[in-house]
């Protein structure tokens, strides 16, 4: 629309009363068909049968997704309106939350909140002369395998990413060693392992060392979802990502700011992505300093 | 057709999160949108184009939240109005 001179300033908008109004239990019913007979309702259930393929065909498991839960939490304990800001997270409480669905635990799943969040996009021209420092978007790819997940051959990758993620990095014409941070949709910590294997950041069934030793944390080489994301933070689809992406470019975020005060690499390019149903689509964006 | 760093992201909106009380969903679209408006600096009237964001049943007692109702609650008349956003 903006390319077509359409609109000048569009909004991009999510609201939701998911908790409070019960919003989010209309939308997992809403998911619930068939499959019930077997046993498979709402979302978490085909996440787990995702999260349990990938165990069967590649290395991952608990071991992993602890380290994502983990690092997210940190990040949420730098930020002061995540709802985890005041709740610290050990590996024993990692493991020791009940099972959901298994083999997805408690704080492998996201939160359910009441909230809003919106931003606004524009051409890079209109963005200098306004009020904020403009944050460019270099890149962007979209892919959409689609399938419900009873018919999925893509639950333990690759997912949509793929595309999505060649297609954003052509286009901002870089590569994995270009990114200094990520804003990775995290419905489930299984789906940051999945997107950041299929972006490329590490090979097939690599994840749990890559994500070992606080890769992913204040401090760490490549800090992923340091708003505390989905998991620690509060659910916005991709706006909770977006909005972290843009506002950790601008240099406004804080306790949490990536950079000299959480011992970071001050951020020029940020990846962020989006992800839809189960697994059934993926958007990837590619943030730079404008 | 080359989208490289043609446009930017100029405003970012937050509301109140977690467990919020005797709050409709399209309150939060409007205190949402009304703070990116705020903090890009622009004034409602400059807001031509609405994306909400995929859709999800109402919640019990809301009225569906098509873009054109939350349109309506914004009081906007946006040139292009979708359901989309992945």
């Amino acid at each position: 629309m903006l390319e077509a001179g359409i609109c000048k300033y569009v909004v991009i908008t999510y609201g939701h009363s998911a908790l409070w109004g019960g919003g989010m239990y209309q939308m997992l019913l809403q998911l619930t068909g068939n499959e019930a007979a077997f046993g498979h309702f709402g979302a978490v259930g085909g996440y787990a049968l995702a999260a349990m393929r990938g165990m069967h065909e590649f290395s991952t498991g608990p071991e992993t997704w602890k380290h994502i839960a983990m690092g997210q939490r940190k990040w949420a304990n730098l930020n002061p309106a995540a709802m985890m800001h005041k709740k610290a997270m050990s590996e024993e409480d990692y493991y020791n939350a009940p099972m959901v669905v298994e083999p997805l635990r408690l704080f492998d799943n996201c939160l359910i909140n009441d909230g809003g969040r919106a931003i606004i996009i524009t051409t890079a021209e209109r963005a200098r002369d306004l009020k904020q420092p403009p944050v460019l978007i270099a890149g962007m790819g979209h892919h959409n395998p689609s399938n419900e997940i009873g018919q999925a051959k893509y639950m333990a990758g690759p997912t949509g990413a793929k595309k999505a993620g060649e297609a954003a990095f052509q286009m901002a014409g870089i590569g994995v060693g270009d990114v200094d941070a990520c804003q990775i949709y995290d419905c489930f910590t299984y789906t940051v392992e999945l997107t950041m294997q299929d972006y490329g950041f590490f090979g097939r069934g690599e994840g749990e060392d890559w994500f070992k030793g606080g890769t992913i944390e204040p401090g760490g080489r490549m800090p992923l979802n340091t708003s505390g994301g989905q998991l620690s933070e509060a659910y916005y689809m991709g706006l909770t990502p977006m909005s972290e992406a843009v506002m950790q470019l601008r240099g406004q975020c804080g306790d949490r700011q990536l950079g000299p005060k959480t011992n970071t690499k001050e951020p020029e390019i940020i990846l962020c992505s989006d992800n839809g149903g189960i697994l059934q689509s993926n958007a990837c964006y590619i943030f730079r300093k404008g | 057709m080359d989208l490289k760093d043609k446009y930017a992201v100029v405003g970012v909106g937050y509301t109140p999160q977690g467990k919020v009380p005797e709050r409709t969903s399209v309150s939060f679209h409007q205190e949402a949108v009304a703070n990116a408006i705020q903090d890009a600096g622009l004034k409602k009237e400059d807001i031509d184009g609405l994306i909400s964001y995929r859709h999800f049943p109402p919640c019990p007692g809301e009225p569906n939240l098509t873009p054109q109702t939350i349109s309506q609650y914004l009081g906007l008349t946006p040139s292009y109005a979708s359901q989309d956003a992945n």
